[in-house]
């Protein structure tokens, strides 16, 4: 991991140095840059010294989280404007993750049940579409259907200028109170399954879920009605009604792959000897689809939906141009349009350490989904 | 006298194919009683693990049953409806399934698919009380109550095999079906097994149907037997009386060409040819082309193949009693 991660950073290093005319030095060459900066900037990269000290020097200076300045928006440096992108992309990628994942997963379960009939053929049809669609042609026609055509999303804009205009508060301080109330209720939700699971009567255990889903609801209904939270609520909720379009198209790109992969290895696991003995336990097949078919079916699933996850952050440069959302992404892509070198390693270098922890994070899911691998890291 | 709990009569039943339809089952009649151990034995592909489906009613999607019936403690299965089979199912009657290895589900632990099972036909029982239900049961098969933490993929195939077994008795079903249940174990692995199910039936006064091809084990296992060939009951009766006294030639061939069960030692006959194709069905006698010495009546195929009673409780096929 941490040699592969050791690897991205040096070709990455070396690609932009590669970039023609050396946009290093033709920096050097700026006569507007103020004296100090020249220093400063001579130093950072040690631009005077040979190849392979640079890149030792850029190496040692990522884990020191010195990324020198900004070209372009100096003295901000590379970290402050990240900081402030990063919540954005967070935000937008992890809903449009999970929301593809959910519903990728569910229509599989459901296609995979219902093979053979009108519905399932229909279905699978538009999946392979969306699937298969040229992505940024697909977005662009839905951003003027819906934003333009419809007028019930809007374009252009990340967030509606007039009303941020005079807001007492930041917007990434609503990014960041937004994705630690997701995080909280996920937790709870969490919490509410684990503790319910080992209850024995079913219908208990469900209504102990469904209980807690309503309080949880309940608890989120005041929250964002009292004090501090209501004050920012308008301001939440104009960020929430940006996000629906870029989310829903993204998701019904994303989704496909994943549903139409579950319904192949439904398929295979529903053949399984072990379903055939959960019909003879008299279980319903409603359980055993979603107990014993779909969870069997996931090991797979979740596998192929890290990649996914890296063509979405890959995607994230071209999802945040269409849509303005200015994320990551777009921080990446008008770095390099400048020329703003600093800025775009450090970006690049983000979205590296982005694709690692995806994987990190699919891999132990993973093992504990499958026990048969839990016990191999074990022992 | 002991009560019939399963009554199979005339069932006819055959899969729909693209080269047409293979007559599995056909006119297959048989009761089994209370506390008793059934045999069914026969080659492989004669429509064994066939009968055992529709019993549960969980025959795949191209199986049609034409007519017949199964009447279970006098309940009809034939036709009933899913919800109602779903609580028959493993509450009266469970199944051990051929190549039972695989009927762990390898993500979820034994005892928690164990439990599942108790769960759906006992919803009120306590955790505890499951527990305790299913350490019993593995005190029965000789299992480690820490086997119930395990997964499939950390116990061995006898283990395994051990914790079918309770799996099938986890909810005191009034008939157990054994298909082959120890066909993928090594040999002595396949003793320790069949012991177990003799113990355990004999314990508990268990209502068995006992599948093999090996009419060794059925001798061993059973008190009544059915011998089957292309679909059809040959011959049928108390296994000691088939023993005996078989009746049919294909039963005949089968034991001779066993060499456990008869003690002394006589030639070897061989079984030779392959079981005919079961499409379409057949006219006459079905073994009559693997037979060796049909007569010219078998051979024209002009008696129907229809069981009589030859003694008592023991069948066998009229046209092979009356030319045999
Ligand atoms: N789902 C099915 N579709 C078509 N033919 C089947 C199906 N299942 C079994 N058969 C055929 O039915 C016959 C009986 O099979 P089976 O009941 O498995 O025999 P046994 O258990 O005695 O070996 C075989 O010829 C087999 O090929
Ligand atoms: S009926 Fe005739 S052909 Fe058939 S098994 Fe008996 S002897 Fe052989
Ligand atoms: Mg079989």
């Amino acid at each position: 991991m941490i040699v592969v991660f050791f690897i991205f950073l040096v070709s990455s290093y070396l690609l932009f140095n590669a970039i023609p005319g050396n946009a290093f030095s033709n920096l050097l060459l700026n006569p507007n840059l103020p004296p100090d900066a020249y220093e400063k900037v001579l130093q950072t990269y040690g631009l005077d010294k040979p190849l392979f000290e640079r890149v030792q020097l850029y190496v040692v200076n990522f884990f020191k989280g010195d990324f020198g300045y900004s070209y372009k928006y100096y003295p901000q440096t590379p970290i402050e404007l990240i900081a402030e992108r990063l919540p954005r992309t967070l935000m937008l990628f992890s809903v449009v993750n999970i929301i593809s994942f959910y519903t990728g997963f569910f229509v599989g379960k459901v296609l995979a049940w219902r093979r053979g009939t009108k519905s399932e053929t229909w279905i699978t049809v538009t999946s392979v579409f969306s699937y298969t669609v040229f992505y940024p042609w697909f977005a662009l026609m839905m951003l003027w259907f819906f934003g333009y055509k419809l007028g019930w999303f809007p374009i252009g804009k990340f967030l509606y200028p007039e009303k941020w205009y005079d807001a007492p508060f930041d917007s990434d301080i609503i990014f960041a109170m937004m994705i630690k109330f997701v995080v909280v209720i996920s937790i709870l939700q969490f919490i509410a399954y684990t503790v319910s699971r080992g209850i024995e009567a079913l219908s208990i255990r469900r209504n102990i879920r469904f209980t807690s889903l309503v309080l949880i609801f309940i608890g989120s209904y005041f929250y964002w009605n009292t004090g501090e939270a209501l004050a920012r609520k308008p301001y939440a909720a104009d960020i929430a009604y940006h996000m629906i379009l870029p989310v829903l198209v993204v998701t019904i790109v994303a989704f496909a792959g994943t549903a139409l992969l579950t319904r192949t290895t439904m398929m295979e696991v529903l053949k399984e000897d072990y379903i055939l003995t959960a019909r003879a336990k008299g279980i319903s097949q409603k359980r055993i689809r979603d107990r014993h078919a779909a969870r069997t079916a996931l090991l797979p699933v979740v596998t192929s939906f890290i990649f996914t996850i890296v063509t979405i952050i890959d995607g994230s440069v071209l999802t945040e141009q269409i849509f303005s959302w200015p994320g990551m992404g777009q921080l990446l892509l008008q770095s390099v349009l400048n020329e703003d070198i600093p800025v775009a390693m450090a970006a690049f270098s983000f979205v590296g350490v982005f694709a690692l922890l995806a994987h990190l994070i699919a891999d132990i899911s993973y093992s504990y989904l499958d026990p048969r691998i839990r016990i191999k890291s074990q022992g | 006298m002991t009560k019939d709990i399963l009554v199979v009569d005339n069932l006819n039943m055959h899969y729909e194919t693209l080269e047409g339809n293979v007559m599995a089952v056909n006119n297959v009649t048989f009761t089994v009683k209370e506390g008793e151990s059934f045999g069914l034995v026969g080659e492989s592909g004669c429509g064994k693990s066939s009968v055992a489906s529709t019993l549960l009613q969980l025959q795949s999607e191209n199986a049609i049953i034409s007519s017949g019936s199964i009447k279970l403690d006098n309940q009809e299965l034939v036709g009933m409806s899913e919800s109602d089979l779903r609580k028959v199912r493993w509450n009266d009657i469970s199944i051990v399934f051929q190549g039972a290895m695989n009927a762990w589900n390898p993500v979820i632990k034994i005892g928690e698919q164990i439990r599942e099972a108790i769960r759906e036909h006992h919803p009120n029982n306590t955790k505890k009380e499951n527990t305790e239900k299913i350490s019993e049961l593995f005190k029965i098969v000789g299992l480690d109550d820490s086997i119930m933490d395990r997964y499939p993929h950390e116990l061995s195939g006898g283990m395994k095999q051990r914790a079918i077994i309770s799996l099938a008795l986890s909810c005191d079903p009034k008939i157990v079906i054994a298909d082959e249940p120890t066909t993928a174990l090594d040999v002595v692995i396949q003793d320790q097994i069949l012991n177990e199910i003799k113990k355990v039936q004999k314990l508990l006064g268990l209502s068995l149907i006992y599948i093999s091809h090996d009419i060794a084990v059925i001798a061993e296992m059973t008190d009544n037997m059915a011998v089957m060939y292309a679909g059809s009951i040959v011959e049928k009766g108390p296994t000691a009386s088939i023993f005996s006294n078989p009746r049919h030639a294909y039963t005949k061939l089968l034991l001779e060409s066993t060499p456990s069960v008869v003690g002394e030692k006589k030639k070897l006959r061989a079984l030779d040819g392959e079981p005919p194709s079961l499409i379409n069905g057949l006219k006459g006698c079905s073994f009559s082309p693997r037979c060796p010495d049909p007569t010219d009546a078998c051979k024209k195929g002009s008696l129907e193949m229809k069981l009589i009673e030859i003694e008592s409780a023991h069948w066998a096929d009229q046209c092979c009693v009356n030319c045999g």
